[in-house]
C-alpha cells in the first residue's frame, strides 16, 4: 500500500473541516419577511409565584441579557409582548432562540408552552432554541397578549456567560417558517452535539483503555481522557435535565475543565515523550483544588473564581502547547504541522468563545467553534489509533523476524556444537588413543618383546609374539578410521602370501579388481578379519602339512566373502562332535559373529579345510 | 660393514641384536647406544657403514639419529629396528633417509634374513608405506617437481608401488614386470632415495618459507 504523506493527509482534514464550514456559513440566513422580530417587551419579576404587576413593569428592549444588568439576581421574569395581526389564518408558531434557563409561554392568558421544570433541579435549555404552537382558538382579532416566564440565574452564580439567564428576540409567524428556523438551528445547537458527544465518548473510552494497558503509549489514555472529558463538556449543550441542582452542576461544570487541562497538559507532554513526576501530581491535585475553591467562593461568586480559573488553566494549557511545539520542532518531528494546525484550531475555537463573552458574535461562528474542536479531536484521535496500529503491526513484524533469526542463530549454535563437541571428542580419542599405543609400545611391548628373544621355550616365543602383534593390531583398531577395502585386500595378501611362502606352501590369491570394491571397512571390521586371517593361515602352517593354499576374496550381495581353502590334513574332530579348540577355530567363529558376519569350518580328513567367512558390508562400510 | 652403530634401550634386546649382527658381519665393530644424545655424539666423531636404530628412545626418537646419519655420512646405511609397525612411527624414519626397517619380534632367522637383504640393497617396502609414499608424491606441487625432476617418481618406480600396495611381494612384481629381482630392489631404493631428498628439498622450501616470513 502507497502511503499518503502526512503533510498531504492532514490538508486533506483541514480542507474537510473548512467545507463544513463554509457548509454551516451558507445556510441559516435572514429570516423570511413573513416573520415578524418581536423585540418590545415589558418586564417583570415573579412575586410569590404570581406574575408582576404589569402596570409597575418596565420596558425592555429583547434580546435582554440579565448579564449585563447591573443588579441581576437569580429568579423568575416575566416578559410581556403584544402580538402583531396575524397575516393570514394558518397555524402560527413562535421561535426563541435562547431563553435561559427554562421557558414558559403565556398566550392571553392561557399557557402554550412549558419547557421545563422550574423548581431545583431546574431544566437547563440555555443553549436550546424553543419553538412554540399558537393555537388559533386562543387568538384573538387583535390585542394578543404574549407572556413568557423565564426562569435564570445572574451571571455570578454561573460559571459561564453562556449560561446566564436571559431572552433572545422573538421571532412570531407562520408556523413551518419558524419551525424551519428552529430545526435550522437544532441541528447545530443540539443533534450535532449530541452526536459529537457520543462519538467522543465511544473512542475517547477506547482510547483510554488501549493507553492503559500500554504505558509506553500512556499519551494515548491521556487522549482518551481528554475526549471523555469534551464530551462531557459537549453535553451542556443537550443535556437539559440533570439531576442536580444548578449550582452543582455549574460547579461540575467548571471542575470538568480542570479535569480536561490535566489531560490536555499530560498528552501533550507524554506526547512530546516528556515525563514531569511533579506534574503526574500537581495536575491530579489541581483537580481537586479547583472545585474547592469554587465550592469555598460560594454560590454567588461562582462566575469570578470560574473566570479566574480558566485564566489559569488556559494559561496551562499554552505552555504544554508551547512547549510540545518546541519539543517536536527539535525532533523535527513530522506530527509538528498538522498538530500545530489542530491546535491552532482549538486554539482558535476558544478564542471565538471568549470573543463571544463580550462581544455579539453571529451564532453560526460560534457553534462552529462549539463543534470544530470535537471534530479535531475525533481526527487525531484516528491517527493516533493508525499510529499505533501501524507501530503494533510494526513489532509484530519485527518479532516475527526476531524470531526466525533465533530460531536461526539457535541452529547454528547447535550446529557449531554439535560439529566443536565432534571434533573435541575426535582430538581426545586421537590424543587417548596415542597415548594409550604409546604406553603399550613402551610397556608392555619391550616386556613382551624381551620374551620373544630370551625365553628359551619356542612355545613362549611364539606365543610372546602373538600377543605382540595381538596388541600392535588392538592398538590400530583404537584408531577408528574406517579402512578402504582395497587397501586391506592389499595388506591381507602381503601378509598371506610372504607367510606362506616363507613356510613353503604354495600360494594363490583372488581378488576383485580396483573398479569392484569402493567400499570401506570399519576399522573393527579390519582388525578382526586380519586375525581371522591371521589365525587361518597360521593354522595352515602349522598344523595342515599342506602343500597348497588359495584364498578367494569376493564381493556378492552387499557381502564380503573370504574362503581360505588347503590341501591339507584336514581339522581332528573332537570326541564331542566339534572342531578342535587348538585350532582356535571357536575364537574366529566368535569374532565373526562380534561383526554379523559368520565363519563355517569344512573339514574332513584327505579333503583339507575350507574356511568360508561371510560378513555384510553394509554395515561396516561407515567408520564407527 | 665393518663399523656398525646399534642404538636400543633396552639391555636384553640390545645384547639379542647386537649377538645378531655379529652372526651377519663376524668382523664388524660394534658401537651400542641406549640413548639418542649418546648416538648423535658418535655420528659426529666415528663412522658408520650401518647404523640400527630403535625409534622410540627415553630421551627421544631414533629418527633424529637417522636424519644426523644422513646429513653427515650420506654413504652410511640407517636401518629402523623398532616393534612400531604403523606408518605413523615408520614413515618419518623413511622420510629421514631410513633404508627400511625391521619388525623387533620377529624370529631371529627372519631377521637375520632381512638384514642381509637390506646390506645387500633389498630394502623391504609395506602395502601401507608404499600407499602413504604414493599418496606423498602426489601431493607434492607441480612446480617444485619441475625444478627437481630428480625427486619425482619415474613410471616404473610409481607402477612398482602401485604393484606393492596392492598386496604383491617384490619377487612377484618383478616377475609380473619381467624384471630380475636386483633391479625391482633398485627400483625400490630408488623410491626411498627419492623420499628422503624430496622431503629434505620440503624441509628446506619449509624453513626457507619461514625465513622470508619472519624477515
Amino acid at each position: 500500500m502507497r502511503r499518503m504523506p502526512w503533510r498531504s493527509r492532514c490538508s486533506v482534514w483541514l480542507l474537510a473541516l473548512a467545507c463544513i464550514l463554509g457548509l454551516l456559513a451558507s445556510p441559516a440566513g435572514a429570516a423570511p419577511a413573513s416573520v415578524m422580530v418581536l423585540e418590545q417587551a415589558l418586564v417583570g419579576a415573579e412575586q410569590a409565584g404570581k406574575p408582576p404587576d404589569w402596570t409597575q413593569a418596565s420596558a425592555v428592549r429583547l434580546p435582554d441579557d440579565w448579564a449585563d444588568r447591573t443588579a441581576s439576581r437569580s429568579g423568575v421574569m416575566w416578559y410581556r409582548l403584544s402580538l402583531p395581526a396575524a397575516a393570514d389564518g394558518g397555524l402560527l408558531g413562535l421561535y426563541v432562540e435562547r431563553a435561559c434557563s427554562v421557558l414558559q409561554v403565556w398566550l392571553n392568558g392561557q399557557l402554550v408552552h412549558d419547557g421545563g421544570h422550574f423548581l431545583e433541579p431546574v431544566s437547563r435549555n440555555c443553549h436550546q432554541p424553543q419553538l412554540v404552537t399558537l393555537p388559533a382558538e386562543l387568538l384573538r382579532e387583535k390585542d394578543n397578549l404574549l407572556e413568557l416566564r423565564v426562569r435564570g440565574y445572574a451571571l455570578a452564580e454561573v460559571s459561564s456567560r453562556h449560561r446566564a439567564g436571559g431572552l433572545s428576540v422573538v421571532a412570531f409567524g407562520p408556523y413551518e417558517q419558524v419551525a424551519a428556523q428552529h430545526a435550522r438551528r437544532s441541528v447545530w445547537t443540539t443533534r450535532l452535539p449530541e452526536v459529537l458527544s457520543g462519538a467522543l465518548l465511544l473512542m475517547g473510552s477506547f482510547m483510554f483503555v488501549l493507553g492503559w494497558f500500554n504505558r509506553a503509549q500512556s499519551y494515548l489514555a491521556y487522549f482518551g481522557a481528554l475526549m471523555v472529558g469534551w464530551s462531557l463538556l459537549l453535553a451542556r449543550l443537550w443535556a437539559s435535565n440533570l439531576p442536580v441542582s444548578n449550582p452543582v452542576a455549574e460547579l461540575l461544570l467548571a471542575a470538568l475543565m480542570a479535569f480536561i487541562a490535566m489531560a490536555a497538559v499530560q498528552f501533550l507532554m507524554r506526547y512530546a515523550s516528556c515525563r514531569l513526576r511533579w506534574l503526574n501530581l500537581a495536575l491530579p491535585l489541581q483537580c481537586l483544588l479547583m472545585p474547592a475553591t469554587l465550592l469555598a467562593a460560594g454560590g454567588h461568586r461562582l462566575h469570578a473564581a470560574a473566570s479566574i480559573w480558566y485564566v489559569l488553566l488556559a494559561l496551562q494549557m499554552s505552555a504544554a502547547v508551547v512547549f510540545y511545539l518546541i519539543q517536536s520542532h527539535r525532533q523535527r518531528s513530522r506530527q509538528l504541522w498538522p498538530m500545530a494546525a489542530l491546535l491552532g484550531m482549538v486554539g482558535l475555537s476558544l478564542a471565538c468563545e471568549v470573543i463571544a463573552l463580550t462581544w455579539p458574535l453571529d451564532s453560526r461562528i460560534l457553534h462552529v467553534a462549539q463543534l470544530l474542536p470535537a471534530l479535531g479531536f475525533l481526527a487525531l484521535g484516528l491517527r493516533l489509533v493508525q499510529q499505533y496500529g501501524r507501530a503494533y503491526q510494526n513489532v509484530e513484524q519485527n518479532r516475527a523476524e526476531l524470531e526466525v533469526r533465533i530460531r536461526e542463530a539457535t541452529a547454528q549454535i547447535e550446529r557449531n556444537f554439535a560439529q566443536l563437541s565432534e571434533l573435541k571428542v575426535e582430538q581426545v580419542t586421537e590424543r587417548e588413543r596415542k597415548r594409550i599405543a604409546a604406553d603399550l609400545h613402551d610397556d608392555l611391548g619391550a616386556k613382551l618383546l624381551t620374551i620373544v628373544h630370551t625365553s628359551d621355550s619356542e612355545r613362549i616365543s611364539t606365543l610372546a609374539r602373538e600377543a605382540l602383534e595381538e596388541m600392535r593390531l588392538s592398538v590400530r583398531g583404537l584408531t577408528g578410521k574406517p579402512v578402504k577395502l582395497i587397501d586391506a585386500l592389499g595388506d591381507w595378501r602381503a601378509e598371506v602370501v610372504s607367510r606362506l611362502q616363507q613356510s613353503g606352501v604354495q600360494g594363490e590369491w583372488s581378488a576383485p579388481s580396483d573398479e569392484e570394491v569402493p567400499q570401506t571397512l570399519s576399522s573393527r571390521a579390519y582388525v578382526q578379519t586380519t586375525r581371522i586371517l591371521r589365525e587361518a593361515v597360521s593354522n595352515i602352517i602349522k598344523h595342515s602339512g599342506a602343500s597348497q593354499c588359495s584364498v578367494r576374496c569376493t564381493i556378492a550381495n552387499g557381502d564380503f566373502q573370504l574362503v581360505v581353502q588347503d590341501n591339507g590334513r584336514g581339522i581332528p574332530v573332537e570326541l564331542d562332535g566339534r572342531l578342535d579348540k587348538g585350532h582356535g577355530m571357536a575364537s574366529m567363529k566368535g569374532r565373526a559373529k562380534q561383526l554379523q558376519g559368520q565363519c563355517l569350518v569344512e573339514s574332513g580328513p584327505g579333503y583339507g579345510t575350507v574356511i568360508r567367512l561371510t560378513l555384510p558390508l553394509e554395515q561396516h562400510t561407515m567408520g564407527h | 660393514m665393518n663399523d656398525i652403530l646399534l642404538l636400543e634401550d633396552l639391555p636384553e634386546i640390545r645384547a639379542w641384536l647386537k649377538s645378531l649382527v655379529m652372526q651377519v658381519f663376524p668382523n664388524a665393530r660394534i658401537t651400542e647406544c641406549s640413548r639418542v644424545q649418546d648416538a648423535l655424539q658418535q655420528v659426529q666423531s666415528l663412522r658408520f657403514d650401518l647404523a640400527l636404530c630403535d625409534l622410540g628412545l627415553p630421551d627421544g626418537s631414533g629418527t633424529d639419529v637417522v636424519a644426523k646419519l644422513r646429513d653427515v655420512q650420506p654413504d652410511a646405511q640407517s636401518v629402523v629396528v623398532t616393534i612400531h609397525d604403523d606408518d605413523e612411527h615408520l614413515f618419518p624414519a623413511l622420510q629421514a633417509g631410513a633404508y627400511g626397517y625391521i619388525l623387533k619380534e620377529q624370529s631371529r632367522e627372519l631377521i637375520t634374513e632381512q638384514l642381509q637383504r637390506i646390506s645387500q640393497g633389498e630394502p623391504p617396502l609395506s602395502p601401507s608405506i608404499a600407499r602413504k609414499v604414493i599418496k606423498y608424491f602426489a601431493s607434492q606441487h607441480q612446480p617444485q617437481a619441475n625444478a627437481m625432476p630428480e625427486v619425482s617418481l619415474t613410471d616404473r618406480e610409481s607402477e612398482v608401488l602401485l604393484r606393492v600396495a596392492k598386496g604383491f611381494t617384490l619377487p612377484e612384481i618383478g616377475v609380473q614386470l619381467g624384471l630380475s629381482r636386483h633391479t625391482i630392489a633398485d627400483y625400490v631404493k630408488q623410491i626411498y632415495r627419492k623420499l628422503n631428498v624430496s622431503s629434505r628439498a620440503e624441509a628446506a622450501l619449509e624453513a626457507q618459507r619461514l625465513g622470508l616470513f619472519r624477515r
